[in-house]
């Protein structure tokens, strides 16, 4: 447990590939006490906006400090919950519809611990995480999405 | 007094430059000198961190601080 609470690399350039995930999961078939394992990823979604697609969101962040944050977050998720491992990764940079640009992924012996703190985790980074993604249209333009969370203690 | 002025998002192409130099007693101050500066600020949404904490009311600022201006996050 000690090992999975250093602070971690969360930032990865471009999206995240399903081949990443799958390799992910497969590297907890050592991990034999693990009972249950959450996910969740995050695609972006092509939204029509004022008649125009979304192709790409450009994620850009205040690395120094959301590092500390996604540090917290991780400390606070452990706390709160039982759970034998935690990962987190978020794309910065240009991720095109369809893609995954944010993967969290919770282990733990038995379901609810590791079903409550993926969704406890993605909440939290939604609303606390200072991270912005710039929603690019098919016509050049963009806009500055903005997140929709539920308030988390 | 020296403080490092951080700004993201859509603050960023307000503003136009992502990193500067700017003097001020404390935030409040900060934030009405900018709003001055930069008239399209007054009517963004924006949460101020100072040394990387986002602070709910005024905060005194000292030199080598680094303040940033946070608009809505949008991660995820």
């Amino acid at each position: 447990m000690i090992e999975e609470k250093k602070v971690k690399k969360v930032f990865v350039n471009g999206p995240i590939s399903p081949v990443f995930v799958g390799e992910s999961i497969a590297k907890h078939s050592t991990k034999q006490d693990i009972g249950a394992h959450s996910i969740f990823l995050g695609q972006v979604r092509n939204d029509i906006i004022d008649g125009n697609a979304v192709l790409a969101i450009d994620y850009s962040a205040y690395n120094e400090m959301a590092e500390e944050k996604f540090h917290e977050i991780r400390e606070d998720a452990f706390q709160k919950y039982s759970l034998t491992c935690m990962h987190i990764y978020h794309s910065l940079g240009r991720v095109e519809a369809g893609e995954i640009g944010l993967f969290v992924f919770t282990s733990s012996i038995h379901r609810e611990d590791a079903m409550e703190a993926c969704a406890y985790i993605v909440e939290r980074i939604k609303e606390q995480a200072p991270v912005w993604g710039r929603e690019v249209f098919d016509d050049g333009r963009h806009v500055w999405k903005q997140n929709n969370f539920k308030e988390t203690q | 007094m020296a403080i490092k002025l951080l700004t993201f998002g859509q603050i960023t192409e307000i503003i136009g430059q992502s990193e500067s130099t700017v003097n001020a007693m404390d935030s409040d101050a900060l934030k009405a000198q900018l709003i001055m500066q930069f008239p399209g600020l007054k009517d963004l949404q924006f949460a101020i961190a100072v040394n990387k904490y986002v602070i709910n009311e005024n905060t005194g600022l000292k030199d080598g601080d680094t303040v940033a201006l946070l608009p809505p996050f949008s991660g995820g």
